[in-house]
């Protein structure tokens, strides 16, 4: 690759490690990718707990844990302009040319994308969630995503499906939006070593157990189930203000032999917790992708899911029972996917994996998407303010005064700190010689 | 023997090396430059806020506008107040220890001192604050939880902290 084509990118969200997730996941997989392809890759999120700070991780990845505590959801509180002074710091110690920012519910990562646009960057969006239309908090989010992809240089999505929602969501045309889907680490999720006899059948679950997972609808396909099938036993991983309901199910029916409640799973024990069963089951009522399904397939275990959002993307069909979101339905996939379980074998499911979803696969095609951006035209505020004029009648105005705003602080800040008096940070060099001096290249490049 | 090695519009680093019995000693400095423009807007400040307060005190008239112009003029006052530190210096004494001096403008000096048995290694470190991010040079402490920074007043550039990171380095090898 010339030197050209190697980007200094800067990945901005709320979400991020050591909080688990699809998003913080997807973030530090590409990351890593990005930086084997050869570009520098500098990640910025906020402090959790007492992490805060600079943090490198696998392969010299940096994190900027900004001290900014979060308020709700582990998110930080929308101020509009507090983020841009740090922001602007961060731009220019490292020397971003592309800034890409991952998930609509991030207030970080809407500001530092608005802060960055003001300072002539190219900056990219990938939505990781659908939302809906009607319902007031996704009214004001789908304005949110508006006011920032009014003036973005392109955007990614994680599913077709993923990609219509933000379309219409936003806006925006659909020539600027890629879809790139996520990908699963098979080398962290590889099927047991043995075969599992199927003269049990274990069904496995694991999810937040909350109203968007569908925990409603397992609490209803479960009894019936274990009904229908004396060989069936459930185990379902995971916590959530749900949980309540899933543990009253299991007491009225005294399921308490075939349905095991394991409560939280730490990220590192879910491989242990899939490869123990045979089918995997989704219940999620809206999902833009679900990196579970992957995880789950990787390890071997034919999937039973709801059909909604980007699920039916995900897995050929060989690997996977669709079904609506209603209980009878759900209890006819499981029952159909009892019937699949002989003709599964968890090695070569684990193998199609490999070749279907690698994370160096989508570096590549998010590497694209960058040079794509760097290719799109520089311009000023004056050009760029009618687009935001569109975003309707009242708010259009409201945005344009905020982007002066935005602008004018920039200038100021400019004034009171030039860009050149902030210093540059030089680029980690991994060191595999523990003789060699690690602060070598520092010292030289500053003396 | 002196020589001024680096400098820019806030900070000037000098390196003294001592000759003769204390040839080993080691001192690196940090000066503060005086900014004529923030201390002539600092008594400016000043002025307009003793004035506005006289004015208030002998006419004893309590207007809006005169509250409001004391309390701008002693937040500017406040704000461009130049710093109260002159400078601040690390001197190294091998195989004895280390003493950070923070010298003020009142003619004040503080002295921290760490024997250099105490001190594991002298780390160049990156700070976050809520704005801004900067270099800072700290010391990891044998059996203490948290890093002694060398500089705690100031925060020089990284061009300025490098060679004091050396010469610590060299000092607690």
């Amino acid at each position: 690759m010339d030197q050209q084509r190697k980007h200094r990118i800067l990945m901005v969200s709320d979400f991020f490690y050591p909080n688990f997730g699809g998003v913080e996941s997807h973030i530090y997989y590409l990351s890593q990718c990005l930086l084997k392809l050869g570009h520098k890759v500098v990640v910025m999120t906020h402090a959790y707990g007492n992490r805060s700070g600079v943090r490198y991780v696998t392969n010299g990845l940096k994190v900027y844990y900004v001290p900014w505590r979060p308020f709700l959801m582990q998110n930080t509180l929308p101020t509009f302009y507090g983020t841009l002074p740090i922001t602007r710091t961060i731009l220019v110690r490292e020397k971003i040319s592309i800034v890409h920012g991952h998930q609509a519910f991030s207030t970080l990562c809407h500001e530092a994308l608005m802060h960055a646009r003001t300072m002539g960057y190219k900056i990219i969006f990938t939505d990781h969630s659908l939302y809906g239309f009607a319902d007031v908090g996704s009214i004001h989010m789908n304005k949110v995503l508006q006011f920032t992809l009014a003036d973005i240089s392109q955007a990614i999505c994680v599913s077709h499906t993923s990609k219509e929602n933000t379309v219409l969501r936003s806006g925006i045309t659909p020539e600027r939006v890629f879809v790139i889907p996520n990908a699963v680490d098979t080398a962290m999720f590889s099927p047991a070593p043995i075969r599992l006899s199927c003269d049990e059948i274990v069904i496995i679950v694991v999810s937040r157990l909350v109203y968007r997972k569908g925990a409603d609808l397992l609490v209803e396909v479960i009894p019936e189930v274990c009904h229908l099938f004396p060989n069936v036993r459930f185990v379902v991983g995971g916590d959530g203000p749900k949980r309540v309901r899933l543990e009253e199910m299991r007491e009225k029916y005294s399921l308490q032999d075939r349905v095991e409640m394991l409560g939280a799973v730490p990220h590192s024990q879910v491989r242990s917790v899939l490869i123990s069963g045979h089918i995997f089951l989704n219940s999620s009522l809206t999902e833009a992708f679900c990196i579970a399904i992957l995880e789950a397939a990787s390890c071997g275990l034919l999937t039973v899911s709801t059909r909604v959002g980007g699920v039916p993307e995900v897995l050929p069909d060989d690997m996977i029972v669709l079904a609506e979101p209603d209980p009878g339905d759900m209890v006819h996939a499981i029952g159909k996917a009892i019937h699949m379980l002989p003709n599964i074998n968890p090695h070569v499911m684990h193998s199609r994996m490999k070749k279907l979803y690698s994370w160096h696969d989508v570096a590549k095609r998010t590497e694209t998407v960058y040079n794509c951006a760097l290719q799109s035209t520089d311009e000023n505020l004056l050009q760029r303010l009618p687009r935001y004029l569109k975003c309707g009648t009242w708010a259009g105005k409201l945005f344009g005064l905020v982007m002066i705003v935005n602008f004018l602080l920039w200038r100021l800040l400019e004034l009171w700190q030039p860009a050149e008096s902030i210093e540059e940070v030089p680029d980690l060099v991994l060191f595999q010689n523990e003789h060699e001096e690690p602060m070598q290249d520092f010292v030289e490049a500053r003396d | 023997m002196s020589r001024g090695l680096a400098s820019n519009s806030k900070y000037s680093y000098n390196h003294l090396n001592g000759k003769g019995a204390s040839e080993a000693i080691d001192v690196h400095d940090i000066t503060v430059k005086k900014s004529r423009l923030r201390i002539f807007l600092s008594y400016f400040g000043a002025a307009v806020f003793l004035t506005a307060t006289f004015y208030l005190v002998v006419l004893k008239e309590l207007c809006i506008s005169s509250i409001w112009s004391i309390l701008v003029c002693f937040s500017l006052a406040k704000v461009l107040h130049h710093k109260p530190i002159k400078k601040e210096s690390v001197v190294i004494m091998p195989a004895f220890g280390v003493q950070l001096e923070t010298h003020y403008w009142s003619g004040r000096v503080t002295c921290r001192f760490v024997p250099i048995s105490k001190i594991l290694k002298p780390v160049l470190n990156e700070c976050v604050t809520p704005v801004t991010c900067h270099w800072s040079l700290a010391l990891i402490l044998r059996d203490e939880d948290e890093l002694m920074l060398v500089f705690q007043k100031l925060q020089p550039p990284v061009r300025m902290l490098v060679p004091v990171w050396k010469a610590l380095c060299a000092a607690s090898h």
